[in-house]
C-alpha cells in the first residue's frame, strides 16, 4: 500500500524550492500513483538549455521499494536508453533507501546527465560512442537536447489556442497544461485519456 | 477499500492543486503546531512516533524501521547504510519526550498508527510511563533542584499516582489524552528555560488544588532535565548512545569487555554490535535547551579521560555477522537462515542458527526466538505485543525451503491484493508489507530460473540489473 500521505508532502516540500532545485514533480493521474518529474539539463554539460520530463511510477510499496523512472523525453546519454528511456542508476534498483524522496532520486537523474559511467553503460550505441569519439557525442547529445528537450516555441497562450482549436475546454486545457509542466504533447495525451 | 482510496486521492490532487496556485499557504494543511524538523522520521516524514535508534544513531518509527528491513539479509540504516542484524526495541525515553514536547501531533500519529495497526492485525508494543519512570529516574535531585525543576519529590508522586491508578493493561495514553484535553496552551509548549517553567508551576500551584490530575498532567506535559537521564549516572544525558533494547546511556558510561559481549545494565539483553554511535539528534537537542549545563559535563569530561578511549571503542562497531553468512546457508555450508523471521527478544532479524517458535502464542505475528535468548531468556516483552507467557512451550523450526518460499512469494504477488496470502503461511510469519528488493527481482526471473542453483539468488542483486536491461542494449545495436 502507497504511503500517499508521505508523497503528499514530498510534493509540498519540492513545490517549496522549485526556484532553486529547478526540479517539478506533478500528478498525472488523479491518485498520485502516476507523476511527472521536470528536471533541467545541467549546466556546462550537452544537455544544457534542455527540459527533460521523467515518467514516475510509485509501486506499490512506495516508499519502501523504488519508484520506477524513465525519461519521456529523448535523450543521448550512455546510462539512457535512447530507444526507451529506461535509466541506469543504482538508486533506482537495488541501492535505493526509504530515506530518499522523489526529489532526492531526480537530483540524483539530473547527477546522472553531468556525470555519464559509460562503463556501466544502459545504451552500448551511445556508451561506445561516448568512449570512442568523444565530440561526436557531444555533438549529437547536444542535437538531441535542441531537438527533444527544448520547449516549443509557442508560448503557454499559442498552446492552450492550439488545443482549445482541437475542442477542449479553455479551463480543462489550462490546468492540464500545467499539470504537465507545458509539454503540449503530453497534455494533448492526457486529455485525450481522461 | 479501492473506491475510498480513489476519493482520497482525489482529495489529496485536489488540496495539491490548491497549493500549487497559492504557495505561500503551505500550512493549508498541517491543522496542529510545528515540530522541530529534527524530529521528523526519515521515512514516513511525519512526527517520529514510538522511536527506534539504530546502532549509527539514526532514529526512525517503529513500523517504518521495521518495513524498511530486509527479509533475506542484513538491514542497511535508510540514511546511511549502516549495516545491521537487529531490530531494535523502541527508545522509550525518546518515545515520552517527544509526547512531551508535541502532545497533540503525537496524539495524532497515535490514533493514525493504532488505526493501521487494527487493519494490519500487527501491534507494536505498548510503552507505559510508570515502568519506564521506575526505571530511569532515581537520582536526578542535586540537578534539578539547582535549575529550579519540578523536584524529584513531585516525580515521584506523579509516578506513583500512576502506577496506583492505572492496571496493567490501560496504557498512559489514555490518561495523557484527558490531560491534553483540559491543558492550557501556555503550559504546554513553555517547558523549556527555566524561569518559565518555574513560573508556570507556581501559578498551577496557586491557581489549582492538586488534584491528581493536575499532578499527571503536569508529570506528562513538562519536560525538564530530568526527562533525559543516563541510565547509569543517572545525570543528564552527555553524548547520547542508544543500545539495540532501547535504554539510553552517555557515552562515556558504557564500557564494552573485551570480548565485545556488552549487556544493557537495566534489562541484562546483550548489546550486539558493541558501542553504538552518538545519537546526534538527541545530542543536539540537549545541547540546545540545557547549553550550561551539557558545556558543564563536556568540561568535566575532557578533564576525566584524554580523549584517546573514544576511538578505540569505535573499533566495536560494525555489523555483527559477515555479510556472507546469509548466502552461505543457500549453498549448503553455513548456520541455518530463517528468511522473514526475527527473534523477539533480541531483535536479530533474519535468525541465524536454530529457531524457537512459540506452541502457544496465538497471534498472527507469532513469537520467536533465536537460540541465544531460548538458552538465555531476558525479561523484555515480544516486540509485537504478542501474550506471550513464561510456561508457553517451543518447537524448533526448520528454514523454509527457498523452493516453496518463491512459490509463496509468487503466489503473493501475483494476488492482486494479497490480503489473506500470509494466514497460512507459518514458515513465513513475518511478512512486511514490502516484499523488498530481493523477492522482486525473483519473481521476475523465477520462471527460467526454477533449476537454478540456490546461490545464484544471492548474487542476484548486481546481475539481475542488468539482467533487466539487457533487452535495451542489444535492440539499439539493432539501430
Amino acid at each position: 500500500m502507497i504511503d500517499f500521505g508521505r508523497v503528499q508532502k514530498e510534493l509540498q516540500e519540492c513545490s517549496k524550492d522549485i526556484e532553486a532545485s529547478g526540479i517539478k514533480i506533478n500528478p498525472v493521474s488523479d491518485n498520485l500513483v502516476h507523476l511527472t518529474g521536470t528536471i533541467p539539463g545541467p549546466i556546462g554539460t550537452p544537455y544544457e538549455g534542455g527540459t527533460f520530463h521523467i515518467d514516475i511510477t510509485l509501486p506499490d510499496g512506495y516508499p519502501f521499494e523504488p519508484p520506477k523512472m524513465h525519461f519521456v523525453t529523448k535523450v543521448w546519454h550512455p546510462n539512457i536508453s535512447s530507444q526507451s528511456g529506461a535509466i541506469c542508476l543504482d538508486i533506482l534498483k537495488d541501492q535505493w533507501s526509504p530515506a530518499l524522496t522523489l526529489k532526492t532520486a531526480l537530483l540524483s537523474v539530473q547527477a546522472l546527465l553531468s556525470a555519464p559511467e559509460p562503463d556501466d553503460p544502459q545504451d552500448a550505441v551511445v556508451a561506445q560512442q561516448y568512449l570512442r569519439d568523444y565530440q561526436t557525442f557531444v555533438g549529437t547529445a547536444r542535437y538531441w537536447t535542441e531537438t527533444f528537450a527544448k520547449a516549443s516555441s509557442l508560448g503557454v497562450e499559442e498552446k492552450v489556442q492550439k488545443l482549445v482549436e482541437m475542442g477542449f475546454p479553455d479551463s480543462l486545457v489550462k490546468s492540464t497544461l500545467e499539470a504537465v509542466g507545458g509539454d503540449e504533447n503530453m497534455a494533448l495525451e492526457k486529455l485525450l485519456s481522461s | 477499500m479501492e473506491e475510498n482510496n480513489n476519493n482520497n486521492s482525489k482529495n489529496i490532487d485536489n488540496n495539491f492543486k490548491a497549493l500549487m496556485k497559492s504557495p505561500l499557504q503551505h500550512n493549508a494543511l498541517e491543522d496542529d503546531e510545528d515540530f522541530s524538523p529534527e524530529f521528523q522520521c526519515c521515512v514516513c516524514l511525519e512526527l517520529l512516533y514510538k522511536p527506534v535508534v539504530l546502532a549509527c544513531g539514526h532514529i526512525s518509527c517503529f513500523w517504518c524501521v521495521f518495513n524498511a528491513m530486509n527479509i533475506w539479509h542484513e538491514s542497511n540504516c535508510p540514511v546511511c547504510r549502516h549495516p545491521y542484524n537487529h531490530f531494535p526495541s523502541i527508545c522509550q525515553l525518546l518515545h515520552f519526550l517527544l509526547m512531551k514536547l508535541y502532545p497533540a501531533i503525537y496524539k495524532k500519529r497515535e490514533r493514525q498508527v493504532t488505526e493501521e495497526e487494527k487493519k494490519s492485525g500487527q501491534f507494536s508494543p505498548e510503552v507505559e510511563y510508570h515502568i519506564f519512570r521506575s526505571q530511569t529516574s532515581k537520582d536526578v535531585d542535586s540537578v534539578c533542584n539547582s535549575l529550579h525543576f519540578p523536584s524529584q519529590e513531585q516525580t515521584k508522586l506523579y509516578s506513583e499516582s500512576y502506577s496506583s491508578r492505572e492496571g496493567k493493561s490501560s496504557s498512559c495514553m489514555q490518561s495523557f489524552e484527558t490531560a491534553v484535553e483540559c491543558g492550557d496552551d501556555t503550559t504546554l509548549k513553555s517547558a523549556t528555560s527555566s524561569e518559565s517553567s518555574e513560573a508556570t508551576a507556581n501559578s498551577t500551584i496557586q491557581e489549582c488544588s492538586l488534584t491528581v490530575n493536575d499532578l499527571e498532567y503536569k508529570a506528562h506535559n513538562q519536560f525538564s532535565v530530568d526527562d533525559l537521564p543516563c541510565a547509569a549516572c543517572k545525570r543528564m544525558l552527555f553524548q547520547p548512545v542508544v543500545l539495540n533494547c532501547g535504554h539510553v546511556y552517555c557515552e562515556s558510561c558504557i564500557v564494552v569487555p573485551r570480548d565485545g559481549n556488552f549487556r544493557c545494565p537495566i534489562c541484562q539483553s546483550l548489546h550486539p554490535h558493541g558501542l553504538p554511535s552518538v545519537c546526534l539528534i538527541l545530542e543536539h537537542f540537549l545541547e540546545e535547551q540545557f547549553s550550561d549545563l551539557y558545556a558543564e559535563r563536556r568540561k568535566a569530561l575532557r578533564i576525566q579521560t584524554n580523549g584517546s578511549t573514544q576511538a578505540q571503542r569505535h573499533a566495536h562497531r560494525s555489523a555483527s555477522f559477515p555479510k556472507n553468512v546469509y548466502s552461505s546457508w543457500w549453498v549448503g555450508n553455513g548456520p541455518k537462515v530463517h528468511v522473514g523471521v526475527g527473534c523477539d527478544f533480541c531483535g536479530m532479524s533474519p535468525i541465524i542458527g536454530e529457531r524457537y517458535k512459540c506452541k502457544d502464542c496465538t497471534e498472527r505475528i507469532g513469537f520467536d526466538l533465536c537460540e541465544a535468548c531460548y538458552n538465555n531468556p531476558v525479561k523484555t516483552p515480544g516486540r509485537f505485543n504478542q501474550q506471550h507467557k513464561p510456561e508457553h512451550k517451543f518447537e524448533i523450526m526448520q528454514p523454509a525451503d527457498i523452493n516453496d518460499l518463491l512459490y509463496r512469494m509468487n503466489a503473493e504477488l501475483s494476488d492482486d491484493e494479497g490480503s489473506d496470502a500470509t494466514e497460512n503461511n507459518d514458515g513465513v510469519s513475518r511478512t512486511p508489507e514490502s516484499s523488498g528488493d530481493v523477492p522482486e527481482d525473483l519473481e521476475d526471473n523465477t520462471n527460467d530460473r526454477e533449476n537454478a542453483s540456490p546461490n545464484y539468488f544471492f548474487s542476484v542483486d548486481a546481475s539481475i540489473d542488468a539482467e533487466d536491461d539487457s533487452d535495451e542494449p542489444s535492440s539499439d545495436f539493432a539501430q
